[in-house]
């Protein structure tokens, strides 16, 4: 079994920032909606959600600079230049999911540095990172404090906006279930999940292990 | 002076001086009238009174000595007047007091039964004393005097006096007439009875009026005897003015001058008010009429008592007086409100924009014009108690709710910037309190800054900036927070995203051309009372299918204009964010569709509880939202969902790899076999 250096420093610490503040961002926000009361009130809730929002905006930050600095941008790129190869290794990663994983084949996948990412996980975490998380920063700040943001709100519509936050959050309530789920999923259940605090992923040498959640930081 | 002194004084005029004027003086004088002549005879002898009139005590010898009361001793009409000379001088007060003690005198001889038969006697006696019309020691038998005395003369005897007779109505009217006056009016040359036919020398009867206007009813009847009312009505405001006023109320009785002679001697403002000082009237096409009566002392003392009447009524002069025809008050109103207009141009276009206006416009006759809060003539400077005043004549019910709030209190202090109506309203721009947030800036003259001031609480970390609160303000009225028992409602008032003004209910028929009474079917489809979601949606729809952009937007205010007025203290008013925003909030339990009118009225529907959670009304009231008051329910729905199948993907996928694991099992020792 050997190690690979998978996950360095900056983006082990970037991962927990962003889930614990997306679990108390979740949980607060429930809050905010009056579906559970978890803190004394809703003042305390908007107070921690709004230092929340920010503290994930630095974050955000944080993974971007890091990515581009380093040029490591790219292992969120597809190959789009290949489309149908991609097209044919995302299929067989959705039919690894769906079955192969049940009866012990081997992920189709192996993680590299340089290609951290299997075909469905690249083009999910694309679309979360440069898609999704924007929207939900740009929304949450507009919320924040729409007078400030009135250029871009009255028109739009705050109703509108909320709306857009309100179903990213419900997006990313499911999302960080199935996604803790997916990470159970290495050769062992806890594999990925300590490989995410050490950064040294184990490769298991008899056929690269059972690993399907190579690499599932993004 | 010793009592010796004035008995030696006495003798001395008695025995020395008495004989020697006895044997100059003439004719049928008493003796004793010749004694008191030697002293009375002097023209410069006279007394000042207490009052520092001049008494003359002068008697014309002659004209005494050919009076009726030439053989009447002077002691036998001034009684006790010898003693008088000898005791302390007598006091005196007036000519007025002289005249009526000396007339009681006249009694003595000519009771008042005897002077009563004759009935004017028995009126002017209690108002003039018998010497200010007969004068005093050359009073003539009555029949020799009316012989050589021109009637004019005659009449002036008495009417030259202080004379007037009460009215039933109770009001004075003064029968004295200024010798002068007349002399020098037009009429100077005719005799009283060429007017006052009923009288004479001869004739006076007595006559009873129930009012001035009686009387001048009966006088212009005179008038008219010379001045024809064809004549008359040759002048167009004359023809209006016959019906409505007697001539001496513009002309005068006995002061007339010749009307070029008067517009050439009188001032502007004067020649008018000749006429305007009057108690005239004009008449609408409606039959309603208003008062054109001009106090000529309010005029003075109002802001524009220096102006001349010309200025404001551009359209007068003292040669030209058109005849204006209004169709109703109203209709006078608002071009009485065009003359303010042209001075005051910066108030009038503002009052142009504001509800009153569009009030009067759609025929309210209780809106009020420039006029109506600051008067036509007596226009003051104006001030705090002009608005509370003003405002109070039409919206007395929130005399009460004003009086109690923190900003009377203030006022009462005598707290130089306590706000009134106008204050917060403003004077001309008012605007319909439902339909705008422009209140907020009439609380934010005073309350500057309230940004940084509510920002001290009302925050969002982790950086505070008044943006925060100000976005508050956009949406709630100050109000619904500071008026500590209001019931708080939510209006959702129809608006165009075009012009971002309301949407007015005569706007919105017109572009779905459909009458006023089809616009309730297409706002509340179902006719339950009550607007829904989908309703709002359906309104928004159609006009939008009409090429409008509308949308509801919310404000939060407090359920009637009374409870916008009693604003408490500082320390009364809301501060916790959880009675706002939560969804049970009962502040958005009441929630109303506002359509505005055109004449600035709003016409509230009452909306279903739950219409701002409703996913319909995401898009139609896009731009209102607040924290747990406009959650929308279905993402709630879509929440729990979302959980659910987040937690039921991780158990399939479990329960699927349970059930295959036997061939994964399989497999692996397979795999293990060949190895």
């Amino acid at each position: 079994m050997k190690k690979i250096y998978l996950h360095p420093l900056p983006i082990r610490i970037w991962h927990w920032v962003n889930a614990g503040g997306f679990i108390f961002l979740i949980l607060t926000g429930a809050q905010i909606r009056g579906i559970i009361k978890l803190f004394s009130s809703v003042e305390t809730a908007v107070e921690i959600h709004s230092w929340l929002g920010f503290i994930l905006l630095a974050n955000y930050c944080i993974w971007l600079f890091y990515y581009f600095l380093t040029v490591k941008i790219k292992i969120y790129i597809p190959p789009l230049h290949h489309p149908v190869e991609f097209a044919k290794k995302a299929l067989r990663q959705a039919k690894f999911y769906g079955f192969g994983i049940m009866v012990g084949d081997q992920n189709p996948h192996h993680s590299t540095p340089d290609n951290k990412f299997n075909p469905m996980q690249q083009v999910s975490y694309l679309m979360i990172m440069a898609l999704l998380i924007p929207v939900q920063i740009i929304t949450g700040l507009f919320l924040w404090d729409p007078k400030l943001f009135s250029p871009i709100v009255t028109p739009v519509g705050i109703q509108i906006v909320s709306a857009v936050h309100v179903f990213l959050w419900i997006f990313f309530s499911a999302f960080i279930i199935v996604h803790f789920y997916l990470a159970t999923l290495g050769h062992t259940t806890w594999a990925h999940i300590i490989a995410m605090f050490t950064g040294y992923e184990e490769e298991h040498e008899e056929g690269h292990g059972h690993g399907e959640e190579h690499g599932h930081s993004h | 002076m010793s009592d010796r002194k004035k008995i030696l004084i006495v003798l001395f005029f008695v025995f020395i001086i008495f004989p020697l004027c006895v044997s100059s003086a003439k004719g049928v004088l008493s003796d004793e009238a010749k004694v008191c002549l030697t002293c009375h005879s002097h023209t410069g002898m006279s007394k000042t009174l207490e009052n520092k009139e001049v008494l003359s005590l002068y008697v014309d010898k002659e004209e005494f000595a050919k009076s009726a009361h030439n053989s009447i001793d002077c002691n036998g009409c001034h009684t006790g007047y010898l003693a008088a000379h000898l005791a302390k001088k007598k006091q005196i007060k007036s000519i007025k007091e002289y005249s009526v003690n000396a007339s009681q005198v006249c009694s003595m001889c000519h009771p008042d039964d005897q002077l009563k038969k004759i009935p004017i006697h028995s009126s002017v006696m209690t108002k003039a004393a018998c010497v200010e019309c007969h004068g005093s020691h050359n009073i003539k038998k009555m029949a020799e005097w009316k012989k050589g005395i021109n009637e004019t003369q005659y009449c002036l005897t008495c009417h030259r006096h202080d004379l007037s007779m009460t009215l039933s109505s109770g009001e004075a009217l003064f029968l004295s007439i200024n010798e002068s006056v007349y002399k020098s009016s037009v009429h100077g040359s005719l005799l009283c009875s060429s007017c006052h036919t009923d009288f004479s020398t001869t004739k006076h009867p007595v006559r009873t009026f129930k009012n001035k206007r009686e009387y001048s009813a009966l006088v212009t009847k005179s008038c008219s005897m010379c001045h024809s009312d064809e004549q008359l009505r040759k002048s167009p405001v004359h023809s209006s003015l016959l019906a409505k006023a007697s001539c001496v109320e513009c002309h005068g009785s006995h002061s007339i001058k010749g009307i070029a002679a008067q517009k050439a001697a009188a001032p502007e403002t004067q020649y008018c008010l000749s006429c305007h000082k009057g108690k005239l009237s004009m008449s609408f096409k409606s039959g309603e009429s208003v008062s054109v009566f001009v106090d000529e002392l309010s005029l003075r003392s109002s802001v524009h008592g220096k102006l001349r009447c010309t200025e404001c009524h551009t359209e007068f002069s003292k040669s030209k007086h058109p005849v204006k025809v209004f169709k109703d008050r109203r209709d006078y109103s608002i071009t009485t409100s065009d003359i303010c207009g042209r001075c005051h141009s910066d108030a009038y276009t503002k009052y142009k924009g504001s509800i009153h206006l569009s009030l009067l416009k759609s025929g309210n006759l209780k809106a009020p014009a420039c006029t109506d809060c600051h008067g036509f003539h007596s226009v003051s400077k104006a001030g705090n108690d002009l608005g509370l005043a003003s405002c109070n004549k039409c919206h007395s019910d929130m005399k009460n709710s004003y009086e109690a709030s923190v900003h009377n209190r203030a006022r009462i202090q005598g707290k130089k910037d306590a706000p009134v109506c106008s204050s917060c309203h403003n004077a001309h721009n008012i605007e319909s309190t439902r339909m705008t947030t422009k209140i907020k800036e009439g609380c934010f003259k005073c309350h500057k800054d309230m940004g940084k001031v509510h920002d001290k609480w009302l925050k969002n970390p982790p950086i505070t900036l008044s943006t925060f609160a100000e976005a508050h303000f956009d949406v709630v009225s100050c109000a619904a927070c500071h008026s500590p028992n209001a019931k708080r409602r939510i209006y959702l008032s129809l608006s165009d995203c075009k012009t971002g003004k309301p949407l007015t209910e005569e706007e919105v028929i017109k572009i779905l051309n459909i009458d006023a009474a089809g616009l309730m079917g297409k706002i509340d489809i179902n006719s339950d009372g009550s607007v829904d979601g989908k309703e709002v949606w359906n309104i928004f729809w159609l006009l939008l299918n009409k090429g409008v952009r509308t949308t509801f937007m919310g404000k939060m205010d407090v359920s009637n204009a009374t409870e916008a007025h009693q604003l408490g203290t500082k320390v009364e008013a809301t501060r916790d964010c959880e009675k706002c925003h939560q969804p049970n909030s009962p502040y958005f339990e009441n929630v109303f569709v506002a359509i505005s009118k055109a004449d600035g009225k709003t016409t509230l529907l009452p909306a279903k509880k739950g219409v701002l959670n409703s996913i319909y009304s995401i898009i139609p009231i896009r731009k209102f939202y607040a924290i747990g008051g406009t959650n929308i329910s279905l993402f709630d729905i879509l929440f729990y969902v979302a959980l659910i199948g987040g937690i039921a993907v991780p158990i399939g996928h479990i329960t699927l790899r349970i059930v295959f694991s036997p061939i994964k099992s399989l497999r692996r020792m397979g795999k293990g076999g060949k190895k």
